[in-house]
């Protein structure tokens, strides 16, 4: 039987200093490719390591090849110029792609394979796929060659689809696709979720879709059509009054959700008593074989001391609340 | 004759190797420079902006804003009672600001924006303007953990934010801009409340006042109130809002009026000719001295060299319309 209140990690995870170094010193020609990507392989080898100790159910590859995570497919893919750093909040810049002719692929689908298979090589626990979504594809570049968003976006979701069978033709299970943008337009909804429809299409895997930072109060209850089987959302930037907004309308019982339960974009340790308080709100509205727990977003912004202590505590609040409630 | 100017923000990076915020604040958290060197990066910055404005002969620039992190940033560090919270989605874009978090009645403290302005006026050749939350926006962005009467904190937020603006005038500001892209952005205003509000804000002021509206596709449905309030000028999003320029070339307004026809979120190049075509029909109406062009938001949006070409096409289309008008093309 499966466990209540698995506990996954979003994404990202920050680079450790000796990927840091690395990736610094490839800039320079001063290391080959090869040469960062054995960087690269033993900073996976730490996340996966870090979260089997800290006993997370499911998770991630910590994307230590990826940059941004616009940017990665972007580079990747035929269509797109990279831009010069746009900023996105405090002093965390990206590099905004331009879209200059039609996307696809540079020779065929399965950019993210090789990481995802690296790393689940090196757990014997479940690890996510991960993808960005078509909407925040589009909506994070400058569009300068389709004629309206809505041609780009479902350019893209075939695409992504192209992407996530491949992974899934791998063998993960779990597949993630990003949607962070989807709250960004209301009324862009309804092409947001067709175009995640065109991704999951016959999708043999359990699909997740991270969103953050948005106003959900514009977009629920629609946001549950959705076609995934987990939503996965930032609750404690806002103090947890998504909640509020969820507990609106009954949890349907065929979705799963994924709570962030610490801040990833502050220093401040939350206290155990503060993560289980947030756990506790989220079972008032979904019940617990249906909630997932995990940190608010990718942790990419965090120190790597910081993130480790947000999972602890993040992991630590999970089990006092599985303990307390008597829960499996 | 037709004038130019920004509206808010400029990237804080170099398109080049000059000098950047971002590479000073990272340089700074790895204790690799003090906070001498960085204050005098965030100072090379602001000289930068203001160079490029004077290069383009705009009439009229803001500072960029450079050393703010938001919107709400400095005016937050001057009020007491609220603090930068988490991290929210600005409007529809792909910028996260920290939204006020208010702990108690509001006061002025100020002092910080009255110093950034202060240092960039003695670096600007151009006559410089100050940017400020306008008090609708600051309040439908922010939360309120202590009042809860929206009437007495709206009524709190137009006294501090008064307050900033009077601190601003011996130091030579040309304008004071409130922005408010929430009219824009959300329906459902309160059109005599916004007037009320903004009207008790501007009342008595000194120096010019203007409004910014952008990023919403109501900008042009608060000409006429904005007008009647009495702000100086009026700059228009007419981007984000395709009924701007209609409603400029077929209804006078006695206010002057900006035209927001350069996409400051687009990196494509605006096309001279046919974007001076349309703005010498608003000129027809509005007349020459009345009319400002701009981008229609803060260009920190756009990638440095791309921020910096918009300037360019700006001044260009300036060029164009001064050009045919000394000819006598204007139509």
């Amino acid at each position: 039987m499966t466990r209540t209140l698995q506990t996954t990690s979003v994404g990202s995870f920050p680079k450790p200093p000796a990927l840091v170094r690395a990736r610094a010193r490839f800039r320079r020609h001063e290391i080959t490719a090869q040469e960062l990507h054995l960087a690269e392989q033993q900073a996976t080898l730490e996340v996966i390591k870090l979260q089997e100790e800290l006993g997370i159910d499911i998770l991630v590859h910590g994307e230590m090849e990826r940059g941004d995570m616009v940017a990665y497919f972007a580079e990747n893919w035929n269509g797109f110029a990279i831009s010069l750093p746009v900023r996105s909040y405090g002093n965390r810049y990206y590099h905004k792609p331009v879209v200059q002719g039609p996307v696809s692929f540079k020779e065929k689908p399965g950019l993210t394979v090789p990481s995802w298979q690296a790393a689940q090589a090196l757990t014997d626990k479940p690890l996510k796929g991960m993808l960005t979504g078509p909407y925040t594809i589009c909506d994070w570049s400058f569009n300068d060659y389709y004629p309206d968003r809505r041609s780009l976006v479902l350019e893209l979701a075939h695409l992504v689809h192209e992407e996530a069978m491949a992974l899934a033709q791998s063998g993960a299970t779990y597949i993630q696709i990003d949607e962070p943008a989807i709250s960004t337009r209301p009324r862009e909804l309804d092409l947001a979720i067709e175009a995640m429809g065109i991704v999951t299409r016959n999708l043999p895997a359990h699909t997740i879709s991270h969103i953050c930072y948005g106003d959900f109060e514009a977009i629920y209850p629609a946001l549950l059509d959705l076609p995934v089987d987990q939503l996965d959302l930032e609750a404690t930037n806002g103090h947890f009054h998504l909640l509020d907004v969820l507990g609106s309308v009954p949890w349907p019982k065929n979705k799963e959700l994924a709570l962030g339960v610490v801040d990833v974009h502050s220093h401040r340790l939350e206290s155990l008593d503060e993560v289980k308080a947030g756990i506790l709100r989220a079972l008032e509205v979904v019940p617990p074989h249906l909630l997932f727990i995990d940190p608010d977003c990718g942790l990419k912004t965090r120190t790597w001391d910081e993130a480790v202590e947000k999972l602890r505590v993040m992991t630590r609040a999970v089990q006092a609340v599985r303990d307390e409630l008597g829960l499996d | 004759m037709m004038r130019i100017t920004t509206l808010g923000t400029y990237p804080k990076i170099s398109k080049d190797q000059g000098p950047s915020v971002r590479t000073a604040i990272q340089r700074f958290e790895r204790q690799n420079i003090n906070a001498a060197a960085l204050d005098q990066v965030y100072r090379d910055v602001t000289r930068r902006v203001l160079t490029i404005a004077a290069e383009n002969r705009l009439d009229l620039t803001t500072d960029g804003l450079i050393r703010w992190n938001d919107m709400f940033d400095a005016v937050v560090r001057d009020i007491e009672n609220v603090a930068s919270a988490g991290l929210l989605r600005f409007l529809d874009n792909n910028f996260y600001y920290r939204h006020p978090l208010i702990r108690g009645r509001l006061s002025y403290q100020g002092g910080v924006l009255r110093w950034w302005l202060a240092e960039a006026q003695r670096l600007s050749s151009v006559p410089l303007k100050a940017v400020l939350p306008g008090p609708l926006t600051f309040l439908k962005l922010s939360e309120d953990d202590s009042y809860q009467d929206r009437g007495r904190l709206l009524a709190d937020l137009v006294e501090v934010l008064r307050l900033e603006a009077q601190s601003l005038r011996d130091i030579g500001v040309a304008e004071i801009q409130w922005d408010e892209p929430a009219l824009a952005y959300y329906p459902g205003w309160d059109v005599q409340e916004v007037k009320e509000v903004l009207g008790a804000l501007i009342a008595g002021a000194e120096t010019p006042q203007a409004v910014a509206l952008y990023w919403g596709p109501n900008v042009h449905s608060w000409i006429n109130p904005m007008s009647q309030i009495g702000f100086d000028r009026i700059y228009c999003d007419a981007v984000s809002d395709p009924e701007v320029v209609p409603y400029l070339q077929g209804n006078t307004v006695p206010s002057e009026v900006g035209l927001g026809l350069i996409d400051a979120r687009q990196v494509s190049r605006e096309p001279v000719s046919s974007t001076a075509r349309v703005v010498e029909r608003v000129l027809a109406v509005q007349g020459d001295h009345k009319v400002w062009l701009h981008p229609n938001g803060g260009l920190e949006l756009l990638p440095p060299d791309r921020a910096e070409e918009k300037l360019r096409v700006l001044a260009e289309i300036r060029d164009a319309i001064h050009g045919r008008t000394e000819g006598g093309f204007t139509s």
